[in-house]
């Protein structure tokens, strides 16, 4: 059957997002993309317009991950496909499902170094999923199909679609009858189910290892459930973070390199890990050679590629999480072990009590977790100030705290907090950032003004790149090259260019009235907080260290 | 000197026959840490199939290009031919 209707290759690109339920996209113009820029004036799909690619790649992040869905970006070719880049390698490394779509030269140009040429499909094999270049306009339909299909399918990820002019151009006589659908690859079913039952009946001191997969499998009730049932102490790595529940007596927070102290002694300790939906990232395990040494492992993973990676697996469960983990619940006889961890919760609890008058930041996250509405969504910039909030600030869903994690991309909070303000319109965003990182993508402050988008901005403030001098001062002897910012712009005026509502505060005693200022506030917000800038992130486990030898202090 | 033990594959891929599939093995190859020794593909046959053997070295065990080849969408399947082909070499 095909419909009698023709159609441009740029007005099938939108009919076929909206077939995907995708309402709002994020772009920048340029020539080699005009025919798709021109389908979109007469288009249903809402368009923001970023003020670099980076920070609409950020934004479709951003909206992917509160949301749950696919975040669409858009580029012309060259220089705006490049902008892309850093976004594209993020979501890989977070494994997040994005469809970017870039503009091409014209065929017969492809290959000669035409202007604002570059082979964007081959800079796409290492930081995307799938990439495809549509070189047929009876191809495109199936490839935007397929695109949403592999973002999604298994562990998601993102993938490009490269169109050129003429394709955006050329009139669709073909419509596909129906979906296609990827032939799934037949893979050996690999679970070991009745061994990991008996290694965990076996165990006396198990920890369930929470991951990012967990919000992505769409799990975080059935692990909640395999937590309470089993009653086994959880910690969580930095996208593992809201998985559990925060009133769970029996979590211990994040591990890793600035892990909680009773998370990292426990799992180091342990006899058993039940992994679910991680991956034994090295900002996780420290040396590896040393991590949770003897621990036998029960690995759950969609990603075949990931069992035995960095860590053997004593059972391997490959698949869906969801389906898979309910099959392991089982009660356990651990009481001692739960009081031990309980025990060392308390004693080693996070302190505020912090002298002098200059704020703690650690102290201010705080209150504004305290503080926020329930349901509202957080993401951070990378540094001092992101590992704070993943320390002190709680969480309760995955989708309510986007951090970078695999990449550690700074320039991430402030468009990312843009996406997902668009995704999720009613409830409050806060982007936590740094006076380094909000400069990556301070552009995108201009799309906060033009769509007057609500998010708001806290703004730690210590005049460094804070975290790269404080390695500086722990591993390079205080040689402090390059991490001086003493000379930022006045944060707040800059929010005023923008006609966003700012604030500066430098002692404790205005932390809570500034907090619930910016929080009642309707709109944009930006909180600058100003913070004494030898301040450390502790615990710290220092690199290729093993995780019980953490630094507290200095 | 440090001795190294390079274990040498010989792999057999099945591919979707598109035109960058030669180039994604290769890219996945190199950044996974093994080393091309060889490689016969015919690609670009006209019947959808694409079959690449190829002779790679490393250290590092086989499952785990095998699973990253396999994770490419393009591809059908990959097979390790002969494993265990053990080669030393000295690095400094
Ligand atoms: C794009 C990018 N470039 C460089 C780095 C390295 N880096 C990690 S943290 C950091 C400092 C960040 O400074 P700021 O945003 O002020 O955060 P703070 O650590 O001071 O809280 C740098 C430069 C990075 N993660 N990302
Ligand atoms: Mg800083």
């Amino acid at each position: 059957m095909t419909k009698s209707k023709t159609l441009t290759g740029g007005a099938l690109l939108f009919e076929v997002l909206q077939e995907h339920g995708v309402h709002h996209v994020f772009g920048y113009p340029g020539g080699a993309i005009m025919p798709i820029y021109d389908a979109l004036y007469d288009s249903d799909v809402k368009h923001f317009l970023c003020r670099h690619e980076q920070g609409a790649a950020f934004s479709a992040v951003g909206y992917a991950r509160a949301a749950g869905t696919v975040g669409v970006c858009l580029a012309t070719s060259g220089p705006g496909a490049t902008n892309l880049i850093t976004g594209l390698a993020d979501a890989l490394a977070d494994s997040i499902p994005v469809v970017a779509i870039t503009g091409q030269v014209p065929m017969a140009a492809m290959g000669s170094d035409a202007f604002q040429e570059i082979d964007i499909f081959g800079l796409s094999l290492a930081c995307t999923k799938h990439s495809f270049q549509v070189t047929d306009i009876n191809e495109l339909e199936k490839v935007l199909h397929q695109a949403f299909e592999i973002a999604l399918e298994g562990r998601h990820g993102p993938v490009l679609v490269d169109i050129p002019k003429d394709i955006q151009l050329a009139e669709v006589t073909q419509r596909l009858d129906k979906l296609s659908h990827l032939k799934n690859k037949v893979k050996l079913p690999l679970a070991d189910i009745s061994k990991a039952l008996d290694l965990l009946t076996h165990a006396k001191q198990p920890i369930l290892y929470v991951g990012g997969g967990v919000g992505m499998a769409n799990a975080v009730e059935e692990v909640r459930d395999f937590a309470d049932k089993t009653g086994m102490p959880s910690v969580s790595t930095l996208k593992g973070l809201g998985a559990i529940n925060p009133d769970n007596e029996n979590h211990l927070g994040m591990l890793g390199m600035h892990g909680t102290k009773t998370a990292n002694l426990a799992v180091q300790e342990s006899d058993l890990l039940v992994v679910v939906g991680a991956r034994f990232d090295d900002r996780v395990t420290g040396k590896l050679d040393e991590f949770a040494p003897n621990a036998k492992v029960i690995h759950f993973d969609i990603d075949t590629a990931e069992i035995n990676k960095r860590r053997d697996a004593d059972a391997a469960i490959l698949g869906d999480l969801k389906g898979n983990l309910p099959l392991l619940t089982t009660e356990l006889d651990i009481a001692d072990w739960q009081q031990k961890l309980q025990q060392m919760n308390t004693d080693f609890a996070w302190r505020y009590d912090h002298p002098g008058d200059n704020i703690f930041a650690p102290a201010v996250l705080k209150t504004v977790s305290d503080l926020m509405p329930s349901n509202t969504c957080v993401t951070t910039d990378v540094g001092q100030h992101q590992m704070w909030a993943a320390q002190h600030m709680t969480f309760d869903d995955p989708s309510n705290f986007l951090t970078s994690g695999g990449m550690g991309t700074m320039g991430f909070g402030l468009p990312a907090a843009i996406g997902a303000q668009i995704s999720r319109p009613h409830d409050t965003v806060i982007a936590v950032s740094g006076d380094g990182s909000i400069m990556m993508n301070v552009q995108e402050l201009a799309t906060i003004k033009r769509y007057q988008i609500p998010v708001k901005v806290v703004l730690i403030d210590n005049a460094k790149l804070g975290m790269v001098r404080q390695w500086q001062d722990l591993f390079f002897e205080g040689r402090l090259s390059e991490t001086d910012l003493s000379d930022n712009p006045d944060f707040v005026m800059l929010a005023k260019a923008f006609d966003i509502k700012s604030q500066l505060i430098t002692k404790k005693s205005e932390v809570k009235a500034a907090v619930e200022e910016m929080l009642d506030h309707d709109g944009p917000y930006l909180l600058q907080v100003k913070i004494d800038a030898a301040e450390n992130v502790w615990p710290l486990v220092p690199p290729n260290t093993a995780n019980d030898k953490m630094m507290e202090s200095v | 000197m440090s001795a190294m033990t390079l274990n040498k594959y010989q792999l057999i891929i099945m591919a979707d026959d598109k035109q960058v599939v030669l180039e994604r093995i290769l890219q996945v190859t190199r950044y996974r840490g093994f080393l091309i020794n060889g490689m016969n593909a015919e690609v670009n046959t006209g019947n959808n199939v694409a079959t690449i053997t190829m002779s790679v070295s490393s250290e590092r065990p086989i499952s785990l290009l095998i699973d990253q080849i396999n994770k490419l969408i393009d591809i059908k399947g990959v097979k390790v031919d002969n494993s265990d082909v053990q080669i030393k070499q000295h690095s400094a």
